[in-house]
């Protein structure tokens, strides 16, 4: 399956083989669930949002359970409105207070669910920094870039004016911007789009975080910027070992990236495990549609993309058993019946009852497919 | 290492008369100035133009007023003729703009005092009037907006609500009088009415000044936190690089102080200088309500008695005031704000 | 329709922002109907007071008092809110003051919202010369100071109520121009208005059959706002003696003649200015109320 497709990516691992990368926790650890040494850097078990709007109740996650190991990639992938960006806002604690927020959040052993505020500010930016999406809109347009990195250099070391200022300059030229010593006194809108995106990362590694979570962090990008700050990121991520969180609709850039997948679909992970097992084996049909409606060089011109019907679910009003039910060819009455998320083959797990070329169900399905 | 040192890279026009321009003044701020200069000059021949027109509609004119109603038709014609009120209307505006632009407003038909003098004596009352009305209400509402925005729907925030509704709903004169009778009648710790110059000392000055500016500042208060409030929860709930600031870990109090209330500053800036020129023909009534010798008292007393000369001078020094606020205003954005400094949006 | 999204998505940030945004919104104006039923209730009670209230109560004339009954005390007989120094019924000088004073404020808004309106619309939707023509002789009423504008008025035809309303009406329209002329501004970017123009519709029926619905509930939000500003603008010509001639009541010249004695009878200030507020205040908010509702809040 995974063969078939055309990755448009470099392979991460093009980096560790120029040699720029500081060998401490370089290589690629084991995935997560592994066992390996240590406790998970993140746990996340049972993790619901709520919103109300409009009188309505929207569940924005639901349910939502996974563990990233440090030193490692994660990619979160989903539709909008699967709660991929929500749930990782509850992880900076960056949503408004009219959320309502259950489950737990562990964060190197640390429940941040009910954290006090003062405590969370200083994991923010601290241990646990965030890059968004849009960089001309995440930067504050009046002040002076090297002005927004020394505030995130001052409030999480105790360095002067002078060596904030230093500090600053150094992150920007560790995140490769040209002419970082003239840029500190640019603003937002005289830079463009990927240098701004690297300030922002610039921003984020101001508080030397053990945990970074990329949201959609190129996807305002033309496509060559966005495998330069992909490169970036991973680099990054080795060289300081750091953990990244990668959130993102496209199942490309986070097979090309990521050592581990986790995809959710209406506020739940219906299918995680790590990147090789994952597109080796797809089993949920949501991933497998997810898969489907990508472009590939080697499908047949002019040919139809594999479509999956109907509209991404309503949060208000969630439908009976497995929400992708109603989208979903192989679904029957079982499927009234929500599946778990269960580990069916070794550190792979799926939440449905009908799961892609897994002997149970159906079996004429694969074929089907492709 | 200053912001000076990158040079702004102007945007070439493809309009020649603007490249032209651009290339006469260099800087974009320059550029700015002298289009809303340019901009200016029609619109102050509009408004006196305006005036002069609507001035001659009125009936009755200063000889009459001046010869009183037992003057004969014969008397009144000599010094219509005396006073240049014979001359058709477009003669008479020519000669005065003529005067006007070398800056000779004229006599006043009434008094004979030249109209600069006047204006002179009269001036720095208003000024002084206007400043300390936006004193008052400018201090006051930057800290109460900040206040209701940082806890948007909390105490505070019904309160300033509550009180800037009202407070829009109170016409100035009604509330002059409400001031006058609980600061003055009932309390007697000010005075009613009267003006006491600054050289009669700052403290007597200002207590004369202090009712009527709270009259002119107090809805202005009410509308500029209204404003700034409505603003700050709109740069706080939808702006991104809020969320950046406080994913960086910065405190809830410096995101609204240090990152909102900084973008926040320039719609506000907008607003008072808009402002300024509604509030000036405001002060009409106020100088009225307190025998305040300012320009709003002159332009009433000369409108009753048709010295139009000084009618005249009043409407351009007003509209000036609104034109040159507005200009002062996009002067202070392109100063402010870096996007228009350095040439891009 | 594809499972992955066809295009980068901004949705999930500006949606949880949204969300909170009406969350903080709704916590301030609980209730949404009452803010608009409350406000609207009590213009409907200022209405019939002003206009059947004279009538029902019987009250005296308000002019051509009795001097000999001046200055009585509130709740006398026959005198509910008690006499002015020329012996006339408050009551009833207050309650005909406010049918002046709603009179003017609805002309001269109906005026502007006519006038201005059309005018503003057309030169939106026209644009090119005859917009920057339009809109630069607004610019000129807009930078002359309005008050000077409306006393010269007022001087010149002399006080009365239709001259009052030709005076305010002057700056009424500039004002109306402005909002409609920005709300056809945005409606012609909307992809229904191309639709009507390929269609071949002609631009009379744009303007009326497309573009008028669409403005109309700006502009009459807009002149909810601008009831109240012309009632205490009218206050404010009335109170120099330039709006309604005495000894015919308005609010303006009643707080006018009370100030003359407002240490010795405080209260001839305080009914006229307690009308303008009340009235004023119910048109704001009913005005704001609209406003945040057409705007999405």
């Amino acid at each position: 399956m995974s063969g078939e497709r055309t990755v448009a990516y470099p392979a991460g691992d093009t980096l560790v083989s120029e040699g720029v990368i500081a060998p401490a926790r370089a290589g690629r650890p084991a995935p997560a669930r592994a066992g390996a040494a240590g406790e998970p850097l993140v746990v996340v078990e049972g993790l619901r949002v709520q919103f109300t709007r409009g009188g309505r109740k929207v569940n924005a996650v639901n349910g939502l359970s996974y563990r990233l190991e440090p030193g490692t990639m994660m990619a979160i992938i989903g539709e909008s409105g699967s709660g991929k960006s929500v749930s990782s806002r509850a992880l900076m604690g960056l949503l408004p207070p009219t959320a309502k927020i259950s489950g737990s959040i562990r964060f190197d052993g640390r429940e941040l669910i009910g954290l006090p505020e003062k405590d969370m500010r200083e994991l923010r930016g601290g241990d646990i920094a965030m890059v968004f999406q849009d960089p001309a809109r995440s930067l504050n347009p009046t002040m002076k870039i090297g002005a927004q990195i020394t505030e995130a250099v001052r409030l999480h070391s105790d360095l002067d004016k002078r060596g904030a200022h230093a500090r600053a300059v150094e992150l920007l030229k560790l995140v490769r911007l040209p002419a970082a010593e003239r840029r500190f006194h640019e603003y937002p809108h005289q830079l463009s789009g990927g240098m701004r995106q690297r300030v922002m990362i610039a921003i984020a590694l101001a508080g030397e975080p053990r945990l970074l979570i990329a949201d959609e962090a190129t996807t305002a990008l033309d496509v060559t910027t966005q495998a330069q700050i992909m490169e970036l990121l991973v680099e990054l991520q080795q060289r300081l070992g750091m953990a990244v969180i990668m959130i993102s609709h496209d199942l490309g850039l986070a097979a090309s990236y990521a050592q581990h997948v986790v995809v959710m679909y209406a506020g739940r992970a219906v299918e995680q495990a790590p990147t090789q097992t994952l597109f080796a084996n797809v089993r949920m049909p949501y991933t497998h549609a997810l898969l489907g409606a990508i472009p590939a060089l080697d499908r047949e011109p002019h040919s139809l993309f594999d479509v999956t019907p109907g509209q991404p679910p309503d949060l208000s009003a969630l439908p009976k058993g497995c929400p992708f039910r109603p989208r979903c060819q192989y679904a029957t009455d079982t499927c009234l019946q929500a599946p778990p998320l269960t580990e069916h083959e070794p550190e792979h797990l799926w939440a449905c009852w009908h799961p892609v070329g897994a002997g149970a169900g159906h079996n004429s399905a694969n074929g089907e497919q492709r | 290492m200053t912001a000076t040192a990158t040079t702004p890279r102007v945007p070439v026009s493809r309009d020649p008369r603007v490249s032209r321009l651009t290339r006469v003044t260099g800087s974009p701020v320059l550029r700015l100035i002298v289009k809303r200069l340019l901009m200016a000059v029609p619109i102050m021949l509009g408004v006196t133009i305006l005036t002069f027109w609507v001035l001659s509609l009125i009936p009755g004119n200063a000889a009459e007023q001046l010869l009183g109603a037992e003057a004969t038709p014969e008397d009144v014609a000599l010094l219509e003729r005396q006073l240049g009120l014979d001359q058709p209307g477009v003669v008479r505006y020519l000669e005065w703009l003529q005067g006007a632009v070398t800056g000779d407003l004229g006599n006043s038909i009434v008094s004979r005092q030249p109209v600069s003098d006047v204006l002179a004596d009269r001036l720095p009352v208003t000024g002084e009037l206007v400043l300390l009305a936006f004193l008052i209400s400018l201090v006051l509402a930057i800290p109460v907006a900040l206040l209701a925005a940082h806890k948007p729907g909390g105490i505070m925030d019904r309160i300033s609500m509550v009180v800037s509704t009202l407070g829009l709903s109170v016409a100035n004169y009604v509330l002059a009088l409400i001031l006058v009778l609980v600061f003055a009648v009932t309390l007697g710790w000010l005075p009613a009415i009267g003006y006491v110059p600054l050289e009669d000392g700052l403290w007597a000055n200002l207590e004369a000044m202090i009712l009527p500016s709270a009259a002119i500042g107090f809805p202005l208060f009410c509308f500029y936190t209204r404003f700034l409030r409505g603003d700050l929860v709109d740069q706080m709930q939808q702006e991104e690089y809020v969320t950046t600031a406080r994913a960086k870990g910065v405190g809830s109090w410096s995101v609204l102080i240090k990152h909102a209330f900084r973008n926040s500053s320039f719609g506000l800036i907008t607003v008072v200088g808009l402002n300024l020129g509604a509030l000036i023909g405001g002060t009409v009534i106020i100088e009225q309500i307190f025998a305040l010798p300012g320009i709003g008292q002159m332009l009433l007393q000369a409108i009753n008695t048709r010295d139009f000369v000084v009618v005249q001078a009043a409407v351009v020094i007003f509209a000036l005031v609104a034109v040159v606020a507005n200009l002062v205003v996009d002067l202070l954005y392109a100063v402010l704000d870096p996007r228009i400094r350095y040439g891009s949006r | 329709m594809a499972v992955v999204e066809p295009a980068p998505s901004f949705a999930i940030g500006p949606e949880i922002d949204e969300a909170e945004a009406k969350a903080g919104i709704r916590g301030r104006r609980r209730g949404g109907n009452l803010g608009t039923w409350i406000p609207a209730g009590l213009i409907a009670f200022v209405v019939i007071a002003c206009f059947l209230g004279p009538t029902l109560l019987s009250l005296p004339s308000p002019v051509g008092g009795n001097i000999l009954e001046s200055n009585q005390p509130a709740f006398s007989p026959g005198h509910f809110l008690g006499t002015d120094p020329n012996g006339n019924d408050i009551l009833s000088r207050l309650l005909n003051g406010g049918q002046s004073s709603l009179w003017i404020a609805l002309a001269v808004n109906i005026l502007g919202l006519v006038i201005g309106g059309t005018l503003g619309a057309l030169s939106g939707y026209v644009g090119g010369v005859a917009d920057t023509l339009i809109m630069r002789v607004l610019d000129v009423l807009i930078a002359f100071p309005s008050l000077v504008l409306t006393l010269a008025v007022a001087q010149a035809l002399g006080p009365s109520m239709t001259n009052t309303i030709f005076a305010l009406a002057f700056f009424s329209i500039p004002a109306f121009a402005r909002v409609a002329r920005s709300a056809v501004l945005r409606l012609r970017e909307m992809p229904f208005m191309a639709a009507a123009k390929l269609a071949g519709t002609p631009a009379w029926r744009m303007l009326f059959k497309h573009l008028a619905p669409n403005i109309a509930p700006q502009l009459i939000t807009f002149g909810m706002l601008g009831m109240g500003i012309v009632i205490i603008i009218e206050g404010a010509l009335s109170f120099l003696g330039l709006g309604i001639p005495d000894p015919a009541p308005s609010w303006g010249n009643m707080v006018a003649t009370g100030q003359l004695s407002l240490s010795a009878t405080p209260m001839l200030v305080v009914w006229p200015s307690v009308a303008l507020l009340v009235t004023v205040l119910a048109f704001n908010l009913l005005g704001e109320n609209l406003r945040a509702r057409w705007s999405g809040r």
